[in-house]
């Protein structure tokens, strides 16, 4: 783990490990909470096995669709884990995704109260830093950078 | 957090497409007015308005009216929620996590 470049989120779901690994690799269930309302989620191609394709795009509209996501799977091991990465594209050719290339890990654990549902991003930082400075946005904002990690915390 | 990952999503959707993008770069450097930004796209203005709307509804762009002429600027103080890249990355996370979350126990309430 880089502290500067990974997070975790772990999570008590009250949900037994095969309904959750269901909803991750079902495209017509993954479609439902990848992508946030109002936006509508499309999944164009979902492949969960190991070099297995990833594609997702999204519409504001419902008609005009946009390309979301476009990744490939590394491991796909049932009910357990599930690794992707948009690094490398679903067709496995090298790729510079926007806003930020990322390695996800998805594992279940049993728990008394359901599962134990841990989320690993491990991010490469050139493309979000560069994108920072493209915009030009980079000065004179570190200052409020703690006030936004509160409002965070709230 | 739902809110602040919400507001996140949004910010993230509206600089997720290259012609916002360049609106935004355009505006980095001073406020333009609506059909001057749009000439510098190939893009019929009824199309280009559609992205003016989503920067605004991100609030990432304010529009305004100078007698006739919508002028468009940068809200400055909204790039501060992308300044943490990484906390942004946490948001969008923690929204589908939340989401996610949400639709297993619902689908477990249906077929227990």
């Amino acid at each position: 783990m880089n502290p500067d470049l990974d997070l975790v989120i772990e999570r008590i779901i009250r949900a037994p490990r095969p309904a959750i690994w269901k909803a991750w690799t079902t495209p017509e269930l993954f479609a439902k909470w990848w992508i946030p309302e109002p936006y509508c989620c499309r999944v164009e191609w979902f492949a969960p096995h190991a070099g297995g394709g990833f594609v997702t795009s999204m519409s504001e509209n419902g008609s005009a669709f946009t390309p979301h996501m476009d990744a490939a799977f590394l491991v796909v091991d049932e009910a357990e884990r599930l690794v992707f990465t948009n690094a490398i594209d679903s067709t496995l050719r090298p790729a510079n995704p926007l806003p930020v290339a990322v390695t996800g890990e998805v594992t279940l654990v049993d728990h008394a109260e359901g599962t134990l549902y841990r989320i690993v991003a491990r991010h490469a930082d050139a493309r979000a830093r560069a994108r920072h400075d493209e915009l030009g946005l980079s000065e004179g904002w570190g200052s409020v950078t703690g006030q936004l990690a509160r409002l965070a915390e709230e | 957090m739902a809110n602040y990952s919400a507001v996140l999503d949004d910010v993230f959707a509206a600089l997720s497409d290259p012609t916002r993008r360049a609106v935004l770069r355009r505006l980095g450097a001073g406020e333009a007015s609506v059909s001057d930004l749009a000439a510098d796209t190939s893009m019929a203005l009824p199309s280009f308005l559609k992205h003016v709307r989503t920067l605004e509804d991100s609030e990432l762009v304010r529009t305004s009216k100078k007698g006739r002429v919508r002028m468009c600027s940068l809200r400055r103080e909204r790039f501060v929620l992308i300044e943490d890249w990484l906390l942004a990355q946490r948001g969008i996370w923690e929204g589908r996590t939340d989401r996610l979350e949400e639709l297993v126990v619902d689908l477990g309430k249906e077929h227990p």
